[in-house]
């Protein structure tokens, strides 16, 4: 393994913020981003995300890559579900496996957009098609968990009255999923002269935002951790394994369909990262049985901090190996 | 001075405009809302979350005529069966009201 990959990406002051904030958080100091903050921050992310996207994507155009591209992405965020309910169900019921599995199904923005940070510091760039990638993998996952919760779970209580159109609308129209593939689309109607009317607030402070972010994240995360002290010996271990798998498996395909190292890393991250903001207000509407005390800490307070670490420099050096080993395999 | 019946209801952030619109539904003529009420409970420590009202809890306060209460108490079980919180029912005196005599 390249230890100099990780050591590149633990340097990085984004990453150095997210530790700065757990370390703030474990020593019980009075560190605290007011209320309303992270949820701005979290919005700009998503908008100049959603927006370069746009404007990359009329560069390229759509060509096979791009259909290939976002079709084993939506393809993944089927699968994933799917296979981690049944190894969530050996230890769990049908409700909690459902919800954790809708949760490692969906992505993470904010992971996706720290390899794509990654990225940069190594002077590459990724198609901005991967962001419509990211917009088409939130929601899936949020419907396949809720199928299989239906299918495997005992007949719902009463009182528990369930509406598909409201679990619909909370899956493909949540904030997150309606700001990116929105800003997405003014990227691609504006081009490369609404880039430059827009380039002093999308990007020339996008890292300083990023940073503030993750600063808060790691306080988050760090609150978070102890949520999971009643959760077992089963779901920590799952919450690194399992997106390691992803990962491999998005990296897999990735190779099958030729994508260029820079793009591979994305959509493995993508596959690799689970969702703390667009799952647990689903699956609030349509599995109020699930336990939030679970999935949430999972996904924002080992996976996040694991991707963003470890993850990303490592499906990185995976990636480079396979150029490698693939032609041997394929031999 | 009048008896009436108060009903208090701690249930999820999110769900407060459902309950205020069945309470309007039911005829309640008015109420109060405090958005955010921490705590902790059978769904654990709710004290909010960064991205969303998701983690956070509201609390309503209606009094009226003890048939009203009655039917505002059915209407709201469902949320409360769904969404976790609680609902307490007492006797009290309203002492001053603008719109009483």
């Amino acid at each position: 393994m390249d230890i100099g990959l990780i050591i590149n990406n633990l340097v990085h002051p984004p990453v150095l913020f997210f530790f700065l904030g757990m370390i703030a958080s474990f020593c019980k100091s009075d560190l605290k981003i007011p209320d309303p903050l992270p949820k701005l921050f979290s919005l700009y992310l998503l908008l100049a995300i959603g927006f370069h996207g746009g404007v990359e994507l009329r560069k390229t155009g759509i060509n096979q890559e791009v259909i290939f591209s976002l079709s084993a992405g939506i393809l993944m965020a089927i699968i994933v579900p799917i296979y981690t309910f049944f190894i969530l169900k050996i230890k769990l019921d049908a409700y909690n496996a459902a919800a954790i599995a809708a949760t490692y199904g969906s992505i993470s923005a904010v992971t996706f957009i720290t390899a794509v940070t990654f990225l940069q510091t190594l002077g590459l760039e990724p198609g901005g098609y991967m962001v419509a990638a990211l917009a088409l993998m939130e929601s899936p996952a949020i419907v396949i968990g809720i199928i299989l919760a239906r299918l495997f779970a005992p007949n719902n209580k009463e009182g528990n009255h369930f509406s598909w159109g409201m679990v619909m609308k909370e899956a493909f129209l949540n904030g997150s999923v309606l700001l990116i593939s929105g800003s997405l689309l003014i990227g691609l109607a504006s081009g490369e002269e609404g880039w430059d009317t827009l380039k002093p607030f999308t990007k020339d402070i996008f890292k300083g935002m990023l940073s503030f972010f993750l600063l808060d994240m790691g306080l988050l995360a760090a609150k978070r951790i102890g949520d999971l002290r009643s959760a077992g010996f089963f779901l920590p271990p799952f919450a690194i394994l399992v997106p390691v798998l992803n990962a491999c498996v998005g990296i897999f395909i990735a190779k099958l369909i030729h994508l260029q190292p820079e793009n591979a890393l994305v959509f493995s991250v993508l596959c690799a990262s689970a969702s703390y903001i667009a799952v647990p207000a689903a699956m609030r509407l349509s599995l109020p049985e699930a336990n939030p005390s679970l999935f949430v800490p999972m996904a924002l307070a080992i996976t996040f901090p694991f991707n963003i670490i470890v993850g990303i420099p490592l499906y990185y050096y995976l990636i480079l190996r396979t150029d490698q080993w693939i032609p041997l395999f394929w031999k | 001075m009048k008896r009436v019946v108060k009903v208090e209801i701690i249930t999820d952030a999110l769900e407060v405009e459902n309950i205020i619109k069945l309470l309007e539904e039911v005829g309640v003529s008015g109420y109060s809302v405090i958005k955010d009420v921490t705590g902790k409970g059978h769904r654990g420590v709710r004290s909010g979350y960064a991205f969303s009202d998701l983690f956070k809890n509201s609390y309503i306060l209606v009094v009226g005529e003890e048939n009203q209460m009655h039917k505002v108490v059915e209407a709201i079980k469902p949320i409360i069966k769904k969404f976790g919180g609680l609902c307490i029912v007492s006797d009290v005196i309203l002492r001053i009201h603008r719109g009483d005599d």
